[in-house]
């Protein structure tokens, strides 16, 4: 499960075990990600992607195997880790900028350093109008903005996204999908994108795990080898969606 | 600007209400006086506690001080109660909050305090401290620590564990959670306890100065009640009461303006 041969691996997960007790839920997963690759994660509802990305962010401990950013050990304190978590996680009590620069505070960026790429990301996402609103004075779709915002603000080594646009409408839905890949083709992240939506998937990745159920181990990889910006009805982009859904059908 | 807070008018009678209200219910005091429903020797009509007050602006007689002179004594004492309430009580609660080795330590010893009411410390409070100013402000500092610790303990506790795992992916320390999560999560709790310790600590103090005193509001009731005058013990009541609904508005006022964001 190599990725693209040109770019160097970034993340390298290895032999990822995950149990609950006497439960198994994820099964000796591996793979590799290429620094700046956009890698997606599909499957079945309930097939563990929650418990895998907390395992990924090391957010909880694998039972064995583990996870590697440039040849080390993921360290949250140590390397960059963005998570866009699927319910908001703006802090209310601070404005769109204060949240903006919440991670890199965390981190002791420099106070310049974050001033500058506070603007920066506010300038990309278009929230530099409302940077001193608070996040209950702006629309749901800002909302989650602000998160994708600081999430690429850290410059992280691994950005991880759980269903981040999973609340949202359609049409909102496709507009952010539209920012979030030029956010990425703009700064360069290293992203795992988890969702249940195909389609989604399919639009926003360069490559598709497909999980099965539990316990979860990888059924396949898809490659999404089409131009951007993508049309949804393309024969081909339709071909790659029908090839994903016939993966994860459990019916 | 693009973006302006929308500004909505009160209508003209929700403005006007409360004060119909305060000026019904002192009217209907008045009138339940005047008409004899109840004697006046067992409760004071407003008009009699009002000339008592002007009265009592100048002459010091027959308590001993003048009405400035005991709001002024119960003021001092009931201040220092709270801060130091809240100096206290606050910090406590939020590390007991977040930080399991002070809750293994403070919380037992607080729960077994918890319960035993402040009036029941009088009697220790008199051979700790004398009848002074310490032992009156420590019985009102017992009543207000309490909800002190409880609203700061509850508000970190309360604190939406997302928010803690987001901070923990950017590598945050516990010190920095607890200084940039917790504690902003638990102000709105914060301010609820200083509404309510400050209850606390105004409630006690009439008790303590019942007990041993001889200047203050409390002290006021407690002679009015020795010298049978309802209009004095009265006077003294609604001091109390007049004194404690300014300070909780100026506390709200507060709250508001460091709450922007949580309660817009």
């Amino acid at each position: 499960m190599n990725p693209a041969a040109s770019a160097p691996v970034k993340i390298d997960v290895r032999g990822l075990t995950k149990r609950f007790g006497d439960l198994l839920v994820l099964d000796n997963i591996s793979f590799q990600v290429a620094r700046g690759e956009f890698l997606a994660i599909v499957g079945p509802t309930g097939c563990g992607k929650t418990t895998f990305l907390n395992c990924l962010s090391k957010l909880i401990p694998t039972s064995e195997g583990d996870i590697f950013i440039d040849g080390r050990v993921a360290d949250p304190r140590v390397h960059n880790i963005s998570f866009v978590f699927q319910e908001p996680t703006c802090l209310p009590w601070r404005t769109v900028r204060e949240n903006v620069a919440y991670g890199m505070e965390l981190k002791r960026f420099p106070a310049e350093k974050i001033r500058e790429r506070v603007d920066t990301m506010l300038g990309l996402v278009g929230l530099s109008e409302t940077q001193h609103l608070y996040p209950n004075q702006v629309s749901a779709s800002m909302v989650q903005r602000i998160t994708v915002a600081r999430a690429f603000a850290v410059d992280p080594d691994l950005l991880l996204m759980d269903e981040p646009y999973g609340q949202l409408d359609v049409k909102l839905r496709y507009y952010l999908e539209d920012e979030l890949v030029k956010l990425w083709q703009t700064l360069k992240a290293t992203v795992i994108f988890v969702t249940h939506n195909i389609e989604e998937a399919v639009y926003v990745a360069e490559r598709i795990l497909v999980l099965s159920n539990k316990p979860t181990r990888i059924k396949a990889e898809v490659k999404v080898d089409l131009p951007r910006p993508r049309n949804l009805i393309d024969p081909a982009f339709v071909a790659i969606r029908k090839e994903v859904t016939e993966l994860i059908r459990w019916w | 600007m693009a973006y302006e807070e929308v500004k909505v008018r009160k209508p003209l009678g929700l403005i006007l209400l409360p004060f119909f209200s305060i000026f019904c219910f002192f009217g209907a005091w008045e009138l339940i006086v005047r008409l004899g429903i109840v004697p006046a020797t067992m409760l004071a009509a407003p008009s009699a506690v009002g000339n008592l007050f002007v009265e009592k602006l100048t002459n010091p007689n027959p308590d001993g001080a003048t009405i400035l002179v005991h709001a002024w004594v119960s003021m001092q004492e009931a201040f220092l109660g709270y801060l130091l309430a809240l100096g206290i009580g606050l910090p406590l609660g939020l590390f007991m909050g977040w930080f399991g080795v002070v809750r293994g330590i403070a919380r037992p010893i607080f729960e077994l305090i918890r319960p035993i009411p402040p009036i029941a410390w009088i009697p220790l409070t008199v051979f700790w401290f004398g009848i002074g100013l310490w032992g009156k402000v420590f019985i009102i500092w017992l009543g207000g620590v309490v909800p002190c610790v409880i609203n700061a303990f509850v508000g970190v506790r309360m604190t939406n564990p997302t928010l803690i795992q987001m901070a923990r992916t950017y590598g945050a320390s516990d010190w920095q959670i607890f200084k940039t999560l917790c504690v902003p999560s638990a102000l709105p709790m914060v301010f609820g306890a200083l509404q309510i310790a400050l209850a606390s600590c105004w409630t006690n103090l009439v008790a303590a100065e019942l007990l041993a005193a001889d200047q203050g509001l409390g002290y006021l009731i407690t002679m009015g009640r020795r010298l049978a005058l309802p209009d004095m013990v009265v006077l003294g009541m609604v001091s109390v009461g007049v004194m404690g609904a300014l300070i909780g508005m100026v506390i709200d006022q507060v709250e508001k303006r460091l709450l922007a964001g949580i309660r817009r």
